[in-house]
């Protein structure tokens, strides 16, 4: 259980910027500013910053220096290197004297999204709350989620001590570990997802042998995480949906296994899948895409039919129809 | 002795409430959805209670009480949902379609067990 004071902290947002600036005279104001607005900087060494984009650090930005690189030239290279490889995050510039793009090399003012100086760091203020902060979470919201996971977690895992971190906002999409579920919020006041997302081993090691004596299996944890996912879901409806949603459906979390390439839908319905293959004649090259249909919150052939058009009603696709 | 079917798409809560029933000397048959329960009761007359999911794919919880009423016009068996949904609506469905009872997610074996024994009597 986390102390009040900790309990507080939950109440700020926060997020991780990577801070990429080698300015010595200009890392006092860096760190103040971040340190006012609810930035953590995080630094890496040069030699390690692609393969720390690719890891989970769970980045909300970039801040990044007109001279980090040995010149103009190495410096737009680096800064589409990360646009590459990380094309969410917002790079943030800054600058010697303007807090513009004026006079920047042309193939870096490409990926930028923002400029500052060390002088105006209000042009950064704008940068963050335009590109990071730019959604409001309710704190009662933010608490309520550590909350209502806290107890469910504590639930599943009674021998497990279950602790947090200060929630925080992220734009970067990669996903963590190899197992996650996926379900949908509906709401009057909202629409979406919640994703949970782990490792695989360390809950195998969790579960231990089941009582046959056979290995656990990976679909034990997908049945685990699937069942975590539904209680926080269930729980988040009944504090903050209740019977206000527009169109309360059944769900079920999907869980994707992507060390095992495996997604689950919740049941062991075969999928109806069509395989497309495009090609070139000329020289060979092409690709397949699969296309798979999978009705696993209900399924009624006996209910099919086409709607039928009249021929005068139909509009041809790209269309535009007028009414 | 009477058996209770558990029924919920989850192996770990099927697992769960299943061990806990079977160890407190209950006989338990488990189904994995609402459409497969429904095959189970009608295979089985010895069932006398069935504890459901309400979240479920294939056929949820409620579709498959309305359905044991309904189609298999079995009024003997009592039902009693375990889900994590707790709306107003929701119930007000389970009680028309003439569910005994609702628990709300995580199970508590404990705290229901002699219930649940009167109603698989």
């Amino acid at each position: 259980m986390n102390s009040p004071g900790e309990r507080a902290l939950r109440d700020r947002l926060v997020s991780k910027v990577l801070v990429l600036d080698d300015g010595g005279e200009h890392q006092e104001t860096i760190k103040r500013f971040c340190d006012e607005n609810g930035l953590v900087a995080l630094k890496v060494r040069k030699n390690r910053l692609m393969s720390v984009l690719r890891s989970n650090i769970d980045l909300g930005a970039i801040l990044y220096a007109e001279r980090y690189g040995a010149d103009a030239e190495e410096n737009a290279e680096i800064a589409l290197r990360i646009h590459t490889v990380r094309p969410e995050l917002p790079i943030i510039l800054r600058r010697e004297t303007a807090a513009d793009l004026d006079g920047v090399n042309e193939r870096l003012r490409r990926v930028v999204c923002a400029a500052y100086t060390a002088h105006d760091t209000a042009a950064l203020r704008r940068a963050i709350d335009e590109y990071i902060f730019s959604e409001v979470y309710p704190n009662a919201l933010v608490r309520g989620i550590s909350e209502i996971s806290e107890n469910v977690l504590a639930g599943q895992f009674p021998n497990l001590t279950v602790r947090w971190e200060t929630p925080y906002l992220v734009r970067d999409r990669v996903i963590f570990g190899e197992v996650f579920s996926l379900i949908p919020l509906e709401s009057g006041w909202c629409r979406g997802y919640m994703m949970l997302q782990t490792e695989e081993r360390p809950l195998l090691d969790l579960l231990g042998a089941p009582a046959d004596g056979s290995a656990p299996g990976f679909r034990a944890v997908n049945s685990l995480l699937g069942e975590i996912t539904n209680l926080i879901w269930g729980a988040f409806k009944n504090r903050y949906v209740g019977d206000g949603a527009p169109d309360a459906r059944i769900q079920v979390p999907l869980v994707v296994n992507h060390r095992q390439r495996y997604i689950s839908f919740g049941c062991e319905n075969p999928q109806l899948c069509f395989l497309y293959r495009l090609g070139d004649d000329a020289d060979g090259s092409g690709f397949r895409l699969y296309q798979r249909f999978v009705f696993n919150l209900g399924w009624s052939p006996e209910a099919f039919r086409e709607i039928a058009h009249d021929a005068d009603e139909m509009v041809a696709s790209g269309e535009l129809e007028l009414f | 002795m009477a058996k209770i079917l558990v029924v919920d798409d989850s192996s770990t809560v099927r697992d769960e409430v299943a061990g806990f029933l079977k160890n407190s000397g209950l006989d338990v048959a488990t189904a994995v959805d609402g459409k497969d329960g429904l095959a189970r009761l009608k295979a089985d007359p010895g069932i006398r209670l069935v504890i459901s999911d309400v979240n479920m794919p294939n056929m949820d919880g409620l579709t498959m009480v309305e359905k044991i009423r309904g189609e298999l016009g079995n009024a003997g068996v009592n039902v009693i949902m375990l889900t994590t949904e707790s709306s107003p609506s929701m119930k007000e469905r389970g009680k028309a379609a003439g569910i005994r009872g609702w628990i709300v997610k995580p199970f508590k074996g404990d705290a229901v067990l002699e219930s649940l024994r009167k109603l698989a009597a």
